[in-house]
């Protein structure tokens, strides 16, 4: 496709206002969807462990650790939950699901801290940990893990769908540019072929086409002709033949 | 010819008199019929524990099909309705529901594990306008046992917490005071735990270490993580709360990776199992069953002196019953006996004997009654059978074997076998 010099520099400043519009929105959508993604897990373990809490409070007063192990285990097969674990106010582990066993950096972990950390544990991956109060502390705290990597494929997978509808957008809009830059051109090229044609003395076949256009370019071959011809037919300049 | 005019008699007749005509199985109600009471069975018979299913269905059924052969309850046969769980949560529910609301089966009857049980409980209560029971599982946990689901589950066998507390007391008695945990990484693990740090609390001590496993891990797994958590935490013994394959496997690498104390199991590992995996192959298999100390429910098999063993042992020979083919998928090669399935025909002895007590016309809202007026009952194990409104579960004896000449034999002097002055380590 053989885009006119007149508009090369029209399609360079095209490409370079989608390629900045796409760039700026993609680096916008990474930034707020990471964050907001990051946000509703750390939110919704948060909740979870809030939940947990609470329902523990029954079981650990009146029932069987048991009850309190089946509570959990339905909670571990969420998506993105790896481990929860329940300690009382004397930091002993209560109720958990790790296997083959509590790992070192959680068995020495302050048990009266509820703050939400991030954790790297070695031969199981990185999390986010979010603690709940169960009793407002006196009766110990519930755990949440969240796998950190399972976070991060959610929002490359979100990204990545958001940046491909983008590149789609640019190549559609790339692609629409030329169309309409070689459109605005087209006339102006059949303009160029006339008054080449016109100073080699040939006939050219789309005459008639350019000097019957009611535009600029129509106005301009019918100068040329005036100029050329020296032809004061009626029309002939503003049209009107 | 019958007139219109006689016909109309007949039918207001008929309407009036219908009530008074109703068999006894329409007032019975769900799951009963002129001819059979139907019980609903949910329990493992595929993957790494189908054998505790399998085994707990031949035990019961030989009872069953010998009271079946003589007649049946007042009449009625036993049938039982069978679904496969796998000894997973999920679906022991779906099944649970199937049961219930699509089969209409009497009583749920012999279900098998923990996880499954704890997760059934609450459809119980859920569905208590019913009046549908839970009766014998094969399960010592708690959440059966006590409020707020203790009322809709009769259990006959001893709890984790009785296993777990003799074993502990019996270690401790012997020297051994730094006591381990190998356990399953649910809610049966956690009521085994529980049972043994609040046996070792008695004592003035706590868990010394623990490891777990996910449930469904098989034999040919390993478990040398495990051993090396626990062969950290320098242990006297350790009590291992898990299924046969596991615990197998766990003994296994034990053995192997120089752990050398007395390794424990509770009942429902499935004694007979267990030592088969540790058996077949391994060489010399006592250097992986002499460490094996395993508590039971129910007394040994072996035990013929005992009337229950006897006529266990004479209904297993003549039915030898096998579980129907559309339930059992997976190959299983069955015991002649085991505890397992001695359990089971105990647990079958005592049904069949609460719904001889129903009377005539079996009602679910007379099954507590019926099964409160079991008092001091002879199973035939040496020990009464009794229930009552705070009393759900029917025997409490524990008893403790250990392996000798290729068999669970009972163990009667824990001394000799495991002091630890006495023998510094189990070699």
């Amino acid at each position: 496709m053989k885009v006119q010099k007149l508009f090369q520099k029209t399609l360079f400043g095209v490409f370079s206002l989608f390629g900045l519009i796409g760039l700026s929105t993609s680096v916008l959508n990474v930034y707020t969807v990471d964050t907001h993604l990051s946000d509703e897990y750390v939110s919704n373990s948060r909740d979870i462990a809030k939940t947990i809490a609470d329902s523990s409070v029954d079981i650990m007063l009146n029932r069987d650790l048991a009850a309190l192990q089946s509570l959990i285990d339905q909670f571990v097969e969420i998506q993105g939950i790896k481990y929860i674990y329940i300690r009382n106010e004397d930091g002993e582990f209560l109720a958990h699901t790790f296997v083959p066993g509590i790992p070192t950096e959680i068995l020495e972990s302050d048990p009266s801290s509820t703050d939400t950390v991030e954790r790297s544990l070695p031969g199981m991956g990185d999390f986010v940990e979010v603690g709940s109060p169960i009793l407002a502390g006196v009766a110990g705290a519930v755990h949440v893990g969240m796998d950190t990597g399972l976070i991060a494929l959610k929002i490359q997978r979100a990204i990545g769908r958001q940046i491909y509808l983008i590149a789609i957008v640019f190549v559609a809009g790339v692609l629409g540019a030329i169309w309409f830059v070689n459109l605005a051109a087209k006339p102006m090229g059949d303009l160029l072929a006339y008054a080449t044609a016109m100073a080699r003395d040939e006939s050219a076949e789309d005459e008639k086409d350019v000097l019957g256009r009611d535009d600029e370019v129509g106005q301009l071959a019918r100068l040329m002709v005036y100029f050329a011809r020296g032809d004061k037919a009626a029309g002939i300049i503003d049209g009107r033949s | 010819m019958v007139g219109r005019r006689s016909l109309i008699g007949f039918g207001i007749a008929g309407g009036l008199t219908a009530p008074w005509l109703r068999t006894a199985a329409e007032e019975a109600g769900a799951g009963v019929t002129d001819d059979e009471i139907v019980l609903g069975t949910s329990a493992a018979f595929s993957g790494p524990s189908r054998g505790l299913g399998i085994e707990l269905y031949r035990g019961a059924m030989a009872y069953f099909e010998s009271v079946n052969e003589q007649g049946g309850v007042l009449g009625r046969r036993i049938v039982l309705k069978l679904y496969d769980d796998g000894y997973q949560p999920d679906p022991c529910v779906n099944n649970t529901m199937t049961l219930m609301l699509n089969d209409r089966v009497f009583l749920l009857f012999g279900y098998v594990g923990t996880p499954t049980v704890t997760r059934v409980l609450p459809m119980l209560k859920k569905f208590q306008d019913q009046g549908m029971y839970l009766f014998f599982p094969f399960t010592g946990a708690q959440p059966q046992r006590e409020p707020p689901y203790g009322d809709f589950a009769f259990n006959l066998r001893a709890s984790y917490r009785q296993e777990t507390a003799g074993l502990v007391d019996n270690f401790v008695a012997t020297g051994r005071r730094r006591i381990a945990v190998f356990y399953q990484a649910d809610a049966y693990g956690r009521s085994g735990w529980a049972g043994v740090r609040a046996a070792l609390l008695k004592h003035g001590e706590s868990i010394a270490g623990e490891a777990t496993y996910r449930r469904g891990e098989k034999f040919t797994g390993t478990m040398r993580r495990q051993v090396d958590i626990l062969k950290g935490a320098r242990p006297d013994a350790v009590i291992c709360i898990g299924a046969y394959a596991a615990c197998a496997a766990f003994a296994r690498d034990a053995v192997d990776l120089g752990l050398p104390v007395p390794i424990a199991n509770l009942s429902f590992v499935g004694s007979e199992n267990l030592l088969k995996l540790l058996s077949d192959g391994q060489g010399d298999s006592r250097r992986y069953t002499d460490a094996l100390v395993n508590s039971q429910v129910v007394p040994s098999y072996e035990d013929v002196s005992i009337p229950a063993v006897k006529e266990y042992r004479a209904l297993m020979q003549r039915y030898n019953p096998e579980p129907p083919a559309e339930v059992v998928q997976e190959s299983y090669t069955p015991f002649a006996h085991s505890f397992v399935s001695l359990e089971g025909f105990l647990n079958a002895k005592l049904m069949v004997e609460v719904l001889r007590r129903l009377g005539e016309r079996p009602t679910r809202s007379g099954l507590e009654d019926a099964v409160f007026t079991v008092r001091n009952f002879d199973l035939g194990v040496g020990e009464q059978v009794s229930f009552g409104p705070e009393r759900r579960q029917g025997l409490q004896r524990v008893y403790y074997t250990v392996v000798q000449n290729g068999r669970f034999v009972t163990l009667h002097d824990w001394q000799a076998k495991f002091a630890k002055q006495a023998t510094a380590e189990v070699s």
